[in-house]
C-alpha cells in the first residue's frame, strides 16, 4: 500500500520539506513572510486532499501555482517582483543559513542565476527531486530540466572562478 | 566523471533558511480546523461539504421555485373547483360529476412551459487555481445569473413565472508556457 498523507504525521513530513519548499517559493517572492504564506496554503491544501506524499511533484506544483496566484492578486506587488526578478538582484532576506564567506559567495551566485535555471537547481539540490519530477513540476521535459541544471552549474562555476 | 561534483557537494552544504516556528503553528491550526470539520461530517466525503457550499444558491433557488409552483397550482385548482361548483348548481344538470382527483390531475397537467431566460449579470475571473488531482492550473470563472422560467395554461390563460438567482463556476484548463 502506498503511503498517503494523514493527520498524524504531518509535522514530520512538513519539518522535512518546509525549508526546501520555502526556498522554492522564494523564487517568486522576495519576502520570507510571503513565501511562508504560500507554503502554508500549498501544504495545507495538499494534506487536506490526502494526496500520496510520494507524489512530491504535485506539492511543488501547488507551491508554484499558489505563488503565481499570489503575485496576480496584487498587481503592484507583481510589477515590483517582476522588476526585481528581471534584474536578478540578490534577495533582501537571506535564503540560506550562511556559515562563512565561501558560502556567502555561493549563495550570491545562486541568487544571480536566471530564474529558469535557479528553480531547477533549487528543486534538484535542496529538494532532491529527480529530473522527471522537476519536469512534472515546471511543465517542461526531463531533458530540458537536466539541461537547465547543467547550465546552472556551469554558470555558477564561472561566477565563482577567481577573476 | 561529473565535472560539477565538487560544486554540487558545496551547494548541498548550503542549508536553506529554516521556517519560523509560527509557520508550524499556523499549519497545525489550519489542519486542526479541518480535522474538526471532518469529524463532524461522519460518513461523508471530506469534500462533500465544499461541493454543497458551491451549489447552495442553486439548490435554494430550485427549492423556492418548487414551493412557488406548488402554491400557484393549488391556488389555480381551488379557483377551478369553485367555478365548477357554481356552474353545476346553477345548471342543475344530470351529467355525472367528474371525480375530484381527476379534475386536480387534469388541471395540474395543463400548465405548459413557454420557455425561460438565463441572464448573466456578473462574471468574475477568480484567477488560476490548482484543481483536485491535476498537475495543471485551471482558470476559475464565476457566473452569477438570474434564471426565469415561464408556464402558461392555454385554457384559462393563467401564467406562472418563477425567477431565482443562481451561480455557476466554470473551470478552464490553462496550458503551460
Amino acid at each position: 500500500m502506498e503511503p498517503t498523507a494523514s493527520y498524524d504525521n504531518w509535522r514530520n513530513c512538513f519539518s522535512e520539506v518546509a525549508p526546501g519548499l520555502l526556498l522554492f517559493a522564494r523564487q517568486w517572492v522576495q519576502s520570507a513572510a510571503d513565501a511562508e504564506d504560500i507554503v502554508q496554503e500549498a501544504f495545507v491544501k495538499f494534506w487536506r486532499r490526502n494526496h500520496n506524499i510520494e507524489n512530491r511533484a504535485l506539492l511543488y506544483s501547488a507551491v508554484r501555482s499558489i505563488a503565481f496566484d499570489f503575485i496576480r492578486r496584487d498587481m503592484r506587488r507583481a510589477r515590483r517582483e517582476e522588476t526585481f526578478l528581471a534584474e536578478t538582484e540578490p534577495a533582501i532576506e537571506p535564503n540560506f543559513e550562511l556559515q562563512d564567506d565561501t558560502q556567502s559567495a555561493l549563495a550570491v551566485a545562486v541568487d544571480s542565476l536566471p530564474r529558469d535555471q535557479r528553480e531547477v537547481l533549487v528543486l534538484k539540490i535542496w529538494n532532491d527531486l529527480t529530473f522527471s519530477e522537476i519536469g512534472g513540476t515546471l511543465g517542461i521535459s526531463q531533458n530540458t530540466a537536466a539541461s537547465r541544471y547543467r547550465y546552472a552549474l556551469s554558470n555558477l562555476k564561472k561566477a565563482l572562478q577567481p577573476q | 566523471m561529473n565535472d560539477f561534483s565538487e560544486l554540487e557537494k558545496d551547494l548541498r552544504k548550503l542549508r536553506p533558511a529554516s521556517p519560523s516556528p509560527v509557520l508550524f503553528e499556523r499549519v497545525e491550526h489550519a489542519l486542526e480546523g479541518r480535522r474538526a470539520s471532518v469529524s463532524e461530517a461522519i460518513g461523508k466525503q471530506s469534500n462533500f461539504a465544499e461541493r454543497i457550499g458551491k451549489w447552495w444558491s442553486l439548490g435554494f433557488g430550485l427549492a423556492a421555485a418548487a414551493v412557488l409552483i406548488l402554491f400557484a397550482v393549488i391556488t389555480m385548482e381551488r379557483r377551478h373547483e369553485r367555478q365548477e361548483t357554481v356552474a353545476q348548481s346553477s345548471a342543475a344538470t344530470a351529467e355525472p360529476s367528474v371525480p375530484q382527483g381527476t379534475v386536480q390531475s387534469m388541471t395540474a397537467g395543463r400548465f405548459v412551459s413557454t420557455g425561460g431566460t438565463n441572464l448573466v449579470y456578473n462574471t468574475r475571473d477568480e484567477g488560476l487555481h490548482f484543481a483536485d488531482g491535476s498537475e495543471r492550473p485551471v482558470r476559475r470563472l464565476r457566473y452569477q445569473t438570474q434564471q426565469t422560467w415561464r408556464w402558461r395554461n392555454p385554457e384559462t390563460g393563467a401564467s406562472l413565472r418563477v425567477s431565482y438567482p443562481s451561480e455557476e463556476i466554470v473551470l478552464i484548463p490553462v496550458s503551460g508556457q
